[in-house]
């Protein structure tokens, strides 16, 4: 295997937790190692609550939803007893469903676009020196710093200037637009570490360039691709406000239809959806977790 | 590990090939339907889909100055509209309806005459009536033991901040011409000038805009009175029978609410089918179990309970005349649609 | 995780670009100039025009739009959504520096496990968890079931607390979705922080406030710039929580934009209001990098 380490990932939203000691492990007393209970000791101690109850701010709503999607009280208050009804409701709720599938096609069709256009995208960059490249790599930031609302905007103008009839295709080229920018920022974190003698060997061995990128480069970047991958296809499921103004008619997306059913009131239905969502979303962040450990490993 | 990028290549492709091919083939059978939020019952779709095999896509909305945005400005491609009888009249006059093959209609004969030929569309040519409604005052006698008789007592200092309202500008405005004794559908510039006070005092006592589903907040004792659209009254009435429905005194309309196509609509069969379906009497007294508004197909009013019939919020008593809407044209909804969010955002 | 995006270095190995290379590039650029440039060049032309019948956009040059965005009503929904923003992000900044501080010191095993506690609601759809505040802040809601049987009311506060639907609910969701935006990042640049400068500060006399504003605050600065950027300019443009928790009567510049678009037929103005509304964001992303580079500065110097 190369020499690749697992470089942290520089976009803001997935930090790569490095399992790399520092030595403040050994500066921050984490017990009564010394004899009187310092400043330090107590500062410690403040945070260690602190960190507790954002945690407890954090999940306290959360398990409350859950615990309420088993009440069979439809005004959610009182406990008034357990039931898996809401659950069986939620499946059998067409218009849910549909919003389902829809998501799934979107966020599925968005992710393949934006891992095309973002990993071939950063190899090129790194690879090559273009001139204005620091104005492409400006750009490409745009649609991840912009807020939501500009983008939905503006993409509905231009939608409907050139007649395009909203749906699948115009959610998919919105949510397309604003995913692959994290693609190709993560699989660029990869390359920066990644050996440029790889390249050289396989041309010197009278590779291709393509066969080299393929044969060589794609395998060292798999990991950042498919953490990529999987950050963009979670940003397509839960993207709102780009797709308020890019979706047509038969193309509500599960978010929309969670919007509009929120909109309407408390709805016991949507505290089982949110039970679903947090199961999911743990099992989805324990799996990525693992894929960074395997990929740590491998380097 | 050749292999292995190869599949992964090919599921790739097999997944964009499924997209595209989903989106063919949903295009037959489809009716893309756009109506208000709180509607149609889920039921009725549900049996449509079953009996025709048309797929309804159910889009809402929450106004009708929104439904003629999305419509017009996005050009979104719907079905079958459900427009409220001023909108529809704009619609009408700008060509963007399609005339209503009502040989296709066989259920046709079940609507009350009285609202038919209605001023929006003089010769029914373009809409059919889906429900009629009131706009008017909902009250938890529980919590609020003065009587309330009409917008004056509704917004009156000792209520603030117990109110909720339906998010609707042209509404609330004309509540207010009401209470100043004007004409509803004359939003003259100093018309405008003189409720812009009124409005005010009125939207520093609200609690909460909300169109949609004004009931639960109401409901949930979040707030204990309400100017909401008559079928919500009625539903809460249903659910208990310490909310009263108030006709303001100083005046209230109608409204009714139409099926309409759009001119570009594309499924003009399956939204004449649907229509029909909606005509048919057991399936409006599905519409009627679920939202009780005032039910204009006389058939599906025989199959309604006594007690569904008695409710004062779904069938007001007495021979009460209503105003209805005109359109007014988008700078006066423009106006007022200002002078709602100027108000909102005052001193807060 | 080095904070605001787009600062990598460039790599020293690579070749000039031939005519390949322009050509693979192609689609890329192709993509960004028709989904990104395109559509604001068009959003700019639109901010000219004016509305025509029937929600038709007018093309023109009139700075009606931009005359109207001057009026009071539209200032004061510009300043309220920048105050609520700025209080989500310090609310944001202050609960969650703390927690990322405290994760990013632990021994590597529960420096995981903790980051791991954060991610999940990250990574939760955020409808749901402003939803979830609903169920909680209303009138007879869990908050005020818990107040009630716990004795506090009648007996510490008068009445229930009457939540739902006001700004301090707005609030409350704000910071609630945007939090782990904030602890994340910080936790990043945290996590970077050599451990012996603390020390070596310590030792030279500094006292625990001093550390704390000279060492710690500059060392994790690209963290705290990255989450407040992360926070501040989506909360402002935010109108879904604004809808679901402020009762509609809290209408934030998002509020206002996404309302001429579905409601008052108004592209233009609508689309004027985009363009002030990006103008805001480039200022507020400037005014980041440049207090930034002037703390590197002023470091420097010393």
């Amino acid at each position: 295997m190369p020499t690749v380490h697992a470089a942290p990932s520089p976009q803001p939203v997935y930090p790569a937790a490095s399992s790399r000691p520092t030595a403040a492990d050994s500066v921050a007393p984490s017990g009564p190692r010394r004899a009187g209970r310092s400043g330090a000791w107590w500062v410690e101690r403040g945070l260690a609550a602190w960190t507790a109850g954002v945690l407890a701010f954090l999940y306290l709503p959360i398990l409350v939803l859950i615990a309420y999607s088993f009440n069979s009280s439809r005004l959610n208050v009182v406990w008034e007893g357990f039931t898996l009804r809401w659950y069986g409701e939620l499946f059998s709720h067409a218009p849910l469903i549909r919003a389902f599938k829809n998501s799934l096609i979107v966020a599925g069709a968005s992710t393949v676009l934006a891992v095309l256009l973002g990993t071939i995208g950063a190899w090129l960059l790194h690879r090559n020196r273009y001139r204005f490249a620091r104005a492409i790599q400006t750009l490409i930031c745009v649609p991840m710093v912009m807020p939501e609302i500009v983008i939905g905007i503006s993409l509905l103008v231009l939608f409907t200037l050139v007649h395009l009839e909203l749906g699948h295709l115009t959610m998919i080229l919105a949510h397309t637009t604003f995913c692959f920018p994290f693609v190709l920022v993560a699989v660029q974190a990869r390359l920066q570490g990644l050996d440029p003698a790889l390249e050289e060997a396989a041309l010197d061995l009278g590779a291709t360039p393509a066969r080299a990128f393929w044969l060589v480069i794609l395998p060292c970047l798999r990991p950042a691709v498919v953490a990529g991958g999987l950050m963009a296809f979670t940003l397509s499921m839960d993207e709102l406000i780009i797709s308020i103004f890019t979706a047509g008619p038969d193309s509500r997306t599960l978010p929309m239809q969670v919007f509009g059913m929120a909109r309407v009131g408390l709805n016991p239905m949507l505290n089982a959806l949110s039970a679903i969502f947090v199961v999911t979303t743990i099992a989805f962040v324990l799996f990525t977790e693992h894929l960074r450990r395997l990929a740590t490993r491998a380097a | 590990m050749k292999t292995r990028n190869k599949l992964l290549l090919l599921g790739l492709s097999l997944l964009c090939a499924v997209t595209v091919a989903f989106g063919q083939a949903r295009k037959r059978g489809e009716l893309n339907l756009f109506a208000w939020s709180e509607y149609i019952p889920q039921a009725v779709l549900d049996g449509f889909t079953r009996e025709t095999g048309i797929r309804v896509n159910y889009e809402t909305y929450s106004s009708g100055e929104e439904m003629l945005a999305r419509l017009m400005a996005r050009r979104a491609r719907f079905d079958l509209i459900q427009p409220p009888d001023y909108i529809a009249e704009a619609l009408i006059k700008n060509g963007q309806l399609l005339p209503i093959d009502r040989s296709r209609l066989s259920n046709f004969g079940n609507l009350m005459p009285e609202f038919l030929n209605m001023p929006h569309d003089p010769e029914q040519q373009f809409t059919i009536p889906y429900m009629v409604g009131t706009v008017g005052i909902v009250v938890n006698t529980e919590r609020v033991t003065e009587p309330v008789r009409g917008y004056a007592d509704l917004f009156s200092e000792r209520h603030a901040g117990r109110i909720v309202v339906v998010d609707d500008g042209r509404e609330l405005a004309t509540a207010a011409l009401y209470t100043l004794g004007k004409s509803i559908n004359d939003f003259s510039p100093a018309n405008l000038a003189a409720i812009r006070p009124v409005l005010a005092e009125w939207f520093s006592r609200v609690k909460l805009f909300d169109s949609d589903s004004p009931k639960t907040a109401l409901l949930s004792g979040d707030v204990d009175l309400g100017l909401v659209w008559g079928g919500e009254a009625a539903l809460l009435w249903q659910e208990n029978k310490k909310f009263h429905y108030v006709l303001p005194e100083e005046g209230a309309h109608m409204f009714v609410d139409l099926l309409a196509i759009p001119r570009r609509a594309r499924n003009v069969e399956n939204a004449h089918l649907f229509i029909d379906y909606i005509l048919r009497p057991e399936v409006s007294k599905l519409i009627s179990d679920e939202f009780p508004y005032t039910n204009p197909n006389r058939a599906a009013r025989k199959l309604l309970s006594p007690e569904q019939l008695a409710n004062p919020a779904s069938y007001p008593p007495g021979d009460r005349k209503f105003d209805t809407f005109r359109y007014l044209g988008e700078d006066i909804a423009e106006a007022i649609d200002k002078m709602m969010t100027d108000l909102k955002n005052a001193r807060r | 995780m080095q904070g605001l995006p787009g600062t990598l270095p460039p790599n020293p190995h690579a070749r000039p670009a031939g005519a390949w290379g322009w050509w693979l590039l192609a689609p890329m650029l192709a993509w960004l100039a028709l989904f990104v440039v395109a559509p604001m060049a068009i959003l700019l032309v639109y901010s000219f025009g004016s509305r025509g019948a029937l929600g038709v956009v007018e093309l023109g040059f009139s700075l009606e739009n931009y005359e109207r965005i001057a009026d009071p009503i539209y200032l004061r929904i510009f300043g309220r959504s920048i105050g609520y923003a700025a209080l989500t992000t310090l609310l944001c900044v202050v609960i969650g520096f703390p927690a990322a501080w405290f994760i990013a010191r632990r021994s590597p095993e529960w420096r995981g496990r903790l980051l791991l506690l954060v991610m999940v609601p990250f990574w939760t759809s955020f409808l749901i968890r402003t939803y979830a505040w609903i169920a909680i802040l209303r009138s007879e809601g869990l908050l005020n079931a818990v107040l009630k049987s716990s004795g506090v009311v009648p007996h510490v506060l008068p009445a229930p607390l009457d939540l739902l639907y006001t700004p301090t609910a707005v609030v409350i969701g704000l910071v609630y979705v945007y939090l782990p935006f904030v602890i994340l990042p910080v936790y990043a640049s945290a996590e970077k922080l050599d451990g012996t400068l603390l020390e070596a500060a310590q030792d030279l006399g500094a006292g625990p406030l001093r550390v704390f504003r000279e060492v710690i605050v500059p060392l994790t600065w690209p963290g705290i710039a990255a989450g407040m950027m992360l926070v501040f300019v989506p909360a402002i443009g935010m109108f879904a929580v604004t809808d679901l928790m402020g009762g509609a009567r809290v209408s934030m510049i998002g509020n206002v934009i996404h309302n001429q678009f579905t409601r008052a037929l108004n592209f233009p103005f609508g689309a004027a209001l985009g363009v002030v509304f990006t103008l805001l964001f480039v200022l507020s992303y400037a005014l980041l990098l440049w207090l930034g580079r002037r703390r590197d500065e002023t470091a420097k110097a010393r």
